[in-house]
């Protein structure tokens, strides 16, 4: 318990900086999926405990099971799945991260997937836990694993009509900042009614309202990028 | 009750009761025992939704052979750990399939936070698995501080082994009662509930709040040990091995538990990792998997313990995996209070931090398993994409593959002994 006691004045330097572009403790791993992956590598990426490789999307099944079953590589446990959305108009992208014993890092493994026709191969033949990323996938994101046996909504009602962790899927808190603050409609995303949004949102002036609302909804009708407000604010 | 394939663990179909049943069906010109939804079957069929299936898997589970029913377990069950529905199809007591259902507690804690700054994100956070909030933290801050290009101060990090080992014992220890609980045994609750208040008043000493800590902070912790922290870890330290094993002797060698407990569902290594189940539930079914093992954040790579596993995967293996995971925790945090350096527990950071653009990738060993967060920035005051993979919310999905076959009654040990937390499973 001595050391328990509570520390003096504190040091000058606080806290290790740590290098930014640290040597990956992988290279052996960087060489080995160069070499099995070969062709399917798009780009590659190293962090301090992780090595990254960009796929293509539509060959993700074929990739992840290469991974998972060559001797050398043994990624044999797949540690989360999870979809990315770098907002309208540009993509999606499911990040696939996997751990294997036999190497020291995290490899993650990066699928792009076209915004305007999110569809990918399910991987719930390779892993069938796959099941509820792939479903959470496509309820927060609305990305469409093609060959899923159980694809529906896992957290949201079967009934509700968005996806809700879009980047144009805006808060209600942004929306207070709008001409309709106070009104909220937003807290009902399963009642919208796209066409008289407007209405409702500006009532007797005859005019369409504006501001983050009125973009959001337009961006959801017509699937523009208006909604994106840009970042940081 | 049905015969039991041990590999899949469905009803075996050369029940030979099974099979005399359809054959005397057919011999008196009665329609075959299974039928699809909406065709007369000659019986009521009981418990279906008023919509049509959606998917392969729910037609399957609609469809009702003569005697099944559907029944909704929850959402306010007694036994469900929280608000979750479990849909049963069931044969008289015999659970035939199940599906769970979940969202009632979903707050859209990854939405939220990516609309929140980087501090902000370590306080929304904790009501997550509110059984184990200091895990919750500790994923999060490892990943900033990766992004952000720091590393918190080597006492900084001891503090936060020592509350995370806290954490896990206290957790552990409710999941014992919990067990107990769910299969009529009233007393270990209430002892584990005695141990839990003693670490959480010494949590909430070091913390300022009791069970939602926000203890964590991007580069450190927010306070160093204080005075009433050491008296209460010392008054507990001393009391704790021989508290275990107090609650274990309720358990460990009673009859009516070993004999509800062994050989209840069990979960093979190999399905365990395809369904990505981790933490103690995995090492139950013999997978020697422990994060603080294999990918080893400070100061775990300095401390000494091994992986505990056990062999069989059954419901009492996941209750003495737990058992054996506090009595290592108690080891860890003697080790980590002898070894516990000088120094700050606060590494300079700026009020709002802005890390360069990147991504990173932390996971941390919580009581329920791996707990990783991958985030994104984009070089602005709050994080781009900010996910979280909860382990109880993975882990659900073993359900459906261990319960049919059992009872009513036994699904919810089963259930107990995975031990998911409805609040980290929703987000």
């Amino acid at each position: 318990m001595a050391h328990l006691c509570r520390s003096g004045t504190a040091a000058a330097g606080l806290g290790r900086r740590r290098p930014l572009t640290a040597p990956a403790k992988a290279g052996a791993l960087v060489r080995l999926v160069l070499d099995r992956l070969g062709e399917d590598v798009r780009d590659l990426w190293t962090d301090e405990d992780t090595v990254e490789v960009q796929i293509d999307g539509a060959r993700n099944v074929e990739v992840l099971r290469r991974l998972r079953d060559d001797q050398e590589l043994g990624f044999f446990f797949l540690a989360d799945a999870a979809a990315v959305d770098y907002g309208p108009g540009v993509r999606f992208e499911v990040v696939y991260h996997l751990y294997s014993e036999k190497h020291p890092a995290w490899l993650r493994v990066r699928a792009h997937v076209s915004r305007e026709d999110p569809h990918l191969p399910t991987i719930t033949g390779l892993w069938e836990g796959a099941m509820f990323h792939e479903r959470e996938m496509y309820d927060m994101m609305g990305i469409v694993f093609d060959g899923n046996r159980d694809l529906r909504r896992i957290y949201m009602s079967p009934n509700y009509r968005s996806f809700p962790q879009r980047r144009d899927f805006v808060l209600p808190d942004d929306a207070a900042d709008s001409s309709a603050a106070g009104v909220n409609p937003l807290e009902r995303p399963e009642t919208w009614d796209l066409r008289r949004f407007s209405e409702t949102l500006a009532p007797g002036t005859g005019a369409p309202a504006e501001g983050p609302v009125a973009a959001a909804g337009l961006a959801l009708e017509a699937g523009q990028t208006a909604a994106d407000k840009g970042r940081p604010r | 009750m049905t015969a039991v394939d041990p590999e899949t663990r469905i009803p075996d179909p050369l029940d030979l009761e099974r099979l005399e049943e359809d054959r005397l069906r057919v011999a008196a010109g009665l329609a075959p025992a299974r039928q699809r939804i909406g065709e007369y079957a000659g019986f009521e069929q009981v418990g279906l939704p008023d919509r049509p299936p959606q998917t392969e898997r729910e037609e399957q589970l609609f469809t009702l052979e003569e005697g099944e029913m559907l029944v909704n377990m929850g959402p306010q069950h007694p036994s469900t750990h929280g608000v979750m529905r479990l849909l049963v199809k069931v044969r008289s007591e015999v659970v035939t399939d199940l599906d769970v259902v979940l969202g009632y507690l979903h707050r859209g804690i990854e939405k939220l936070c990516e609309n929140a700054t980087y501090t902000t994100v370590l306080t929304y956070v904790d009501p997550m698995d509110y059984m184990s909030a200091m895990h919750n933290e500790h994923a999060p801050a490892l990943a900033f501080e990766k992004l952000y290009g720091i590393e918190a101060p080597m006492r900084a990090q001891y503090i936060r082994a020592l509350v995370v080992e806290l954490n896990r014992v206290f957790s552990h220890g409710l999941m014992m009662g919990f067990l107990a609980l769910d299969m009529g045994g009233l007393t270990p609750i209430l002892y584990g509930f005695i141990n839990r208040d003693e670490i959480v008043d010494m949590l909430s000493a070091i913390s300022g709040q009791r069970m939602l800590f926000n203890f964590f902070r991007v580069g450190g912790v927010n306070f160093d040990v204080n005075d009433e922290f050491i008296s209460r870890l010392g008054s507990w330290r001393s009391r704790a091995l021989a508290t275990v094993e107090d609650n274990e002797r309720i358990l460990t060698q009673n009859e009516i538990f070993t004999a509800r407990t062994k050989g209840l569902g069990v979960l093979s290594a190999k399905d365990a990792i395809s369904l990505g189940v981790s933490g103690p539930n995995l090492r139950a079914s013999g997978v020697a998997l422990d994060i603080r093992k294999a990918h080893p954040y400070p100061p775990y790579e300095q401390l000494e313990f091994d992986v505990i596993t056990q062999e069989s995967g059954d419901t009492y293996a996941r209750y003495l995996q737990r058992v054996a995971e506090i009595k290592q925790s108690i080891h860890l945090i003697d080790q980590i209070v002898d070894r516990m350096p000088h120094g700050p527990v606060q590494a300079q950071v700026p009020g709002i931090i802005r890390p360069r653009p990147g991504r990173a990738y932390a996971a941390v060993e919580s009581p329920r398993g791996l707990y990783s967060v991958y985030a994104i920035s984009d070089g602005g005051p709050n994080p781009y994409r900010f996910r979280m993979r909860d382990p109880s919310f993975i882990t659900l999905q073993v359900m459906p593959k261990l319960m049919p076959g059992h009872l009513i009654a036994d699904t919810m040990a089963i259930m107990a002994s995975l031990d998911p937390i409805m609040g980290g499973v929703d987000k």
